[in-house]
């Protein structure tokens, strides 16, 4: 919202700078977010001053110059050559000293320097009306009245206006503020109170409004009074449409309206003047002079002012003429047949109050977003209708003539009166955590108008003023205490107050952060993707049930038209985007959430996922660094990471699912904790990945649950040494190291602490097809004693006779 | 053999055995081992299980008593200075060796290449946030995204048609009716008021969307950390001594903040929080519209209204609310110009982050 300086001093005295009332604008809740000087004058005319030619002679080297001595004001007289029919001696014009810039309404900024021209010394330019910007005739220079002060500043002669426009941010709960006459009063409440101000507004008297006759009736019926509670208007006759004069047309550019015609140009200066939008509409276009104020049935059509068709709604609230053919849709936007022309003689002029649920469902709709229709829906104040319309009248008389020429109409069935609010002293002071003494809590009601009706010790009671829609209870009237009294002066000490609550440990985040802080010091780049994703994945790529993605309803992006079911493709869009940029060697991992619906509704989890591709460690003189990441690099961090949350004693199988050529699932129970594997390579190469892909995908929900049972068992150091076996064990290629391990550790039972693969050999010359040899190391101990070599001897032949009888393993000795 | 003789003779022995001492003493300081092999045969000699010296220790038996003592002396002081000379040649063969080590290898070469991941910005400063608040007392509350309208609109005092809607263009849900993805995350006050009994103190951090163009000033997801303290008698004012704790813990303890009145539907008073950026370069004056003052946060009293839709009764308990944005303070503290770089994950922009507080 545009608020002009100017424009509010018209009712409040102010001599405060312009930076210093934006200030307390803000400190009040109407946001300053810009100020911006405007000149109704570009440049302001600065430089050009009033001249007095002494002499004026043919040029003696060209006929139609004319060479001039030029009084300015200043010691000497200054020579200027001028090539103007109409320039003659003892005329008064107006001169561009050298050194100004003129902004011409045509053509680009002039600067004005001294010169010769075809000889003669000229120093400055005496200047018509288009150089100097104030209008389009280039007839001849500007001829001053002979009265004009020789040296006087053109921009005072001319009546240059200078303003300062604040742009506010204004939130939704000031309808008061929508206009300058409620941002003047606010202004003088805080002023008042904080800057030794009398805080009085001048409100433009329309004492002297009177009906001329009644020679053009109107009839006006409402039907809807839900939808429009007052409906006011009257005649007026005989005027002139025209061009509005200079002084409105900048008071209405400063705030960002065009002007368009007289009467058109008022009503657009009583919305910004008084928040109370009006409408005039064409006399001779009402139909039988009648206005109906009703709803019409859905899909009938309208005309607007800007010639577009509009389908309306049974809910628009349309001004009908007497036939009910729509000319307006009510307090949002005009008619293109009913509105003011050049040629209208005759206006019914309409000052209403509408429903704000009305105006805001039909501007919503139709897209119509008029200014009207804001201060609308803010919600106007019903009891300046009838001022506004006055004073809205007397400015079109005066403005374009005319005459009252019907009684004023005003449908007001259900008077809105002010409410009275009860408000303790108590609960203002608690609210607040000061005591605001009570002699400044009533001069702050006074300031804003809230008359005070009732008083007790404890309490007061006050009738809240119409224009202050939003003030309805008393922690509205305590706000409105706060605002002037000053965010700011509620003082501030050393102690904080603070009521003790519980959480529980560990938190979720102080997992997240265990995890994430491992994961970077090995060299992890956290990323962070968008939740939205695209359907087309999952229709494409990965199929996944349809009814069960989660839609989003009102996407504008196909990109972004469901939330993600899985993470795996917001890593493979971070592994795009960077494979793009020669960054292939990646290790990344994202904590986030998935979702889906299912027929109880929208779920989401918790995941926690690990992406690496490329090679397993940067370019390096010092060991072989063409080694690419693989699954067992993965399964080390996915280890190391359970082992950290001390997640033990899972069960693991081999992965089935579309995401991977292949993999693990480790769970517990029936609940998954994580599956990891190499990600298909249909799904990479469907996104243009050319790189292996390892993706991990870890349940946290899942886990964070596990870690509320979570207990720690520390055992003291085994005193006793430890022995150590190998075996070379020869067996099929189907044979897991997993069988083997489970093999061990249930004939080793608590003496074994240990089971590792330390080598892998295959040979198809040495062990024959289909064969591979594994290296395993075992490592005994007993907590008693020493551990008795030889009970080891005999469980490592039972453990070699078993391996042999239920994996066909042959022992290499 | 005379008494004479025997002594005489054990004179002449003890002189020999001396003088054998002595010997030894002489040839251990004037040894002069090259090298680490000749250095351990030198060790072998003079100071290893089966030295040279040991034997001597023996002869005392033919030392005669009033010089047993001296003897005894003189055989220390060769293992002294058998001890004292290998030191020293050790220590030259130690500095000699380094000394060709550091010849032989060059150390200016790079280490194992043991990259430094980095956390994500978003992260560092939401753990920023989260650790400021939990330390006077938030405890912190996660909920859900995919929000019924209810909690993020209505319960939060924002009906149907409540023109503070426009404020926020909200992402609808297709399929199940009211679902939408919340807007900000005082859903969560909703969530935990309906839950919990006051005292409540709580901080919510996480995920919100809004249906809005990206741009490099916009995007449709991104951070929030709401909180929200419920009790008896909870005021502004500690509202405000509260906020004025994050901003000193958060910019510096000389930042100043001020309080502009403002509106949100689901507080009363509502205001807004700026702390004092100054005005230093051009982005001060775009970032502050000039003022120097940078708008941090949101925050109000919570609205009777709001305690009521969630069961609390609003006679008897107030509180505060207050909530903000995470990339915008991160993009500040970072001085990333585009939020959008914030989640295109381009490694090279993210490494630089595993250096950030």
């Amino acid at each position: 919202m545009r608020t002009s300086l100017n424009w509010l001093k018209n009712y409040l005295h102010i001599d405060l700078s312009p930076d210093k009332i934006g200030e307390i604008l803000t400190s009040i809740g109407l946001e300053v977010e810009g100020i911006e000087k405007v000149e109704s004058i570009k440049g302001g005319l600065a430089g050009v001053v009033v001249g007095h030619v002494m002499e004026c002679e043919r040029h003696p080297n060209a006929d139609r110059l004319s060479v001039t001595k030029v009084d300015i004001g200043e010691a000497e007289p200054v020579q200027i050559v001028c090539g103007a029919p109409n320039v003659a001696n003892g005329q008064k014009v107006l001169v561009a000293t050298v050194g100004t810039t003129l902004y011409p309404i045509d053509g680009e900024p002039l600067k004005i320097q001294k010169g010769k021209i075809r000889g003669e010394v000229s120093m400055g330019m005496i200047c018509a009306e288009d150089e100097l910007g104030l209008g389009s005739s280039h007839a001849g220079i500007m001829v001053l009245p002979t009265e004009t002060p020789v040296g006087k500043a053109a921009s005072e002669v001319m009546n240059i206006e200078i303003d300062y426009v604040y742009e506010i941010g204004l939130t939704p709960n000031r309808s008061d503020a929508t206009n300058h006459m409620g941002v003047a009063k606010d202004l003088a409440a805080a002023l008042k109170i904080n800057y030794h101000h009398d805080g009085q507004i001048k409100m433009p008297s329309v004492a002297h409004f009177k009906i001329d006759n009644f020679t053009l009736p109107i009839e006006v019926e409402v039907v809807n009074a839900e939808a429009c509670p007052r409906y006011a208007g009257v005649v007026i006759k005989n005027i002139t449409v025209k061009e509005s004069p200079e002084w409105l047309k900048n008071r209405l550019k400063a705030v960002g309206v065009r002007p368009i015609n007289n009467v058109v140009d008022v009503t657009n200066f009583i919305l910004h003047e008084l928040g109370q939008p009006l409408h005039a509409f064409d006399y001779e276009a009402i139909t039988d002079r009648k206005v109906i104020i009703d709803t019409l049935p859905n899909g009938t059509t309208f005309t607007a002012l800007d010639e577009t068709e509009k389908k309306l709604l049974e809910t628009d609230l349309m001004i009908c003429d007497g036939q009910r053919h729509p000319m307006c849709i009510g307090g949002v936007f005009g008619g293109l047949h009913s509105g003011v022309k050049e040629t209208t003689k005759h206006i019914f002029l309409e000052s209403a109050h509408f429903n704000s649920k009305y105006i805001r469902r039909s501007s919503m709709h139709h897209n119509l977003r008029t200014d009207a229709a804001k201060v609308f829906e803010k919600g106007s104040d019903p009891n300046i209708c009838l001022y506004a319309l006055k004073r809205a009248a007397l400015m079109i008389k005066e403005l374009a003539g005319g005459e009252i020429a019907s009684e004023i109409f005003d449908f007001y069935p259900k008077k809105i009166e002010p409410i009275e609010i009860k408000v303790n002293y108590r609960d203002v002071n608690n609210l607040i955590g000061v005591k605001v003494p009570k002699d400044k809590l009533l001069d702050i009601l006074q300031a804003l108008e809230m008359e005070v009706i009732e008083q007790t010790q404890a309490s007061f009671t006050v009738k809240v003023p119409t224009n202050k829609t939003d003030v309805l209870r008393p922690v509205d009237v305590i706000e409105e205490i706060l605002r002037i009294y000053g965010l700011n002066m509620v003082p501030m000490t050393d102690n904080i107050r603070m009521s003790l609550t519980y959480g529980t440990h560990p938190t979720k985040q102080s997992i997240r952060n265990l995890w994430s802080d491992f994961l970077t010091a090995n060299g992890f780049i956290e990323t962070m993707s968008l939740s939205l994703s695209q359907s087309k994945y999952y229709k494409e790529i990965l199929p996944y049930p349809e009814n069960e993605l989660a839609f989003i309803h009102n996407t504008s992006n196909v990109h972004l038209d469901i939330m993600r079911p899985s993470m795996l493709f917001s890593g493979l869009e971070t592994i795009l985007h960077n494979q793009n940029r020669q960054q292939v060697d990646l290790k990344l991992f994202e904590s986030g959430k998935i979702y889906y619906r299912t027929t109880e509704g929208y779920k989401e989890e918790e995941r926690f996922s690990i992406f690496i591709t490329g090679k397993r460690w940067s370019e390096s003189w010092l060991f072989d660094n063409d080694k690419e990441v693989s699954y067992f690099t993965l399964k080390s961090f996915i280890h190391n990471l359970l082992n950290r949350l001390n997640i033990k004693d899972y069960q693991s199988e081999l992965v089935q699912n579309d995401f991977f050529s292949f993999g693990m699932e480790y769970f517990k129970g029936k609940q998954v904790l994580v599956h990891f594997g190499k990600v298909q390579p249909s799904i990479a190469k469907a996104m243009d990945i050319k790189n292996t892909v390892f993706y991990a995908d870890f349940k946290m929900d899942t886990i964070f649950n596990m870690l509320q049972k979570s207990k720690i068992k520390i055992e003291e150091p085994n005193r006793y040494p430890s022995t150590q076996r190998d075996l070379a064990l020869v067996v099929a290629q189907s044979v897991k190291f997993e069988e083997i391990a489970t093999i061990a550790k249930k004939i080793g039972k608590k003496l074994i602490t240990s089971v590792n693969l330390f080598d892998v050999y295959e040979s198809k010359e040495h062990l024959g097809e289909s064969k591979k040899s594994y290296a395993v190391s075992m490592i005994f101990e007993d907590a008693e004693k020493t551990v008795d070599t030889k009970e080891v001897d005999k469980i490592v032949e039972k453990i070699i006779s078993q391996c042999q009888e239920q994996l066909g393993a042959v022992i290499r000795r | 053999m005379s008494e004479y003789l025997r002594q005489t003779n054990r004179k002449n022995m003890a002189k020999e055995i001396f003088d054998k001492v002595e010997a030894i003493i002489v040839e251990i300081q004037a040894a002069q081992p090259e090298g680490a092999e000749a250095i351990e045969q030198f060790r072998i000699k003079y100071l290893g299980t089966k030295n040279i010296i040991k034997p001597l220790m023996g002869e005392i038996r033919n030392i005669p008593n009033e010089q047993k003592k001296e003897f005894g002396q003189l055989i220390n002081k060769a293992k002294e200075v058998a001890e004292e000379k290998f030191a020293a040649l050790q220590a030259v063969s130690v500095a000699e060796a380094a000394q060709s080590d550091a010849n032989s290898i060059d150390l200016t070469a790079p280490g194992e290449p043991l990259a430094l991941g980095a956390r994500h910005p978003v992260s560092i400063m939401m753990n920023r946030i989260i650790e400021i608040f939990t330390r006077i007392g938030f405890t912190i509350a996660e909920e859900r995204e995919i929000e019924a309208d209810w909690y993020n609109f209505t319960a939060m005092n924002t009906p149907e048609d409540h023109p503070a809607r426009d404020m926020q263009d909200t992402f609808y849900m297709r399929g199940i009716e009211n679902m939408l993805l919340r807007t900000h995350t005082s859903s969560v006050q909703a969530r935990v008021m309906t839950t919990q009994k006051p005292p409540i103190r709580i901080i919510a951090p996480g995920r919100v969307y809004r249906n809005e163009t990206i741009s490099s000033r916009s995007h449709c997801q991104f951070h929030q950390v709401e909180g929200l303290y419920v009790d008896e008698k909870v005021s502004f004012a500690d509202m405000k001594q509260t906020l004025l704790y994050f901003a000193k813990e958060m910019y510096g303890p000389q930042t100043e903040i001020r309080l502009r009145p403002s509106y949100f539907p689901f507080t009363e008073p509502s205001a807004e929080m700026d702390v004092y950026w100054g005005l230093k370069d051009e982005t001060d004056y775009r970032i502050t519209k000039g003022t120097g003052w940078l708008e941090i946060l949101g925050c109000g009293m919570v609205d009777p209204a709001v305690l009521e839709n969630c069961g609390i009764n609003s006679k008897k308990y107030t509180g505060f609310a207050f909530g903000m944005g995470i990339e915008r303070q991160a993009m500040l503290k970072y001085r990333i110009s585009d939020i959008r770089y914030l989640f295109e994950n381009d490694v090279r922009l993210m490494k630089q982050f595993g250096r950030a507080f």
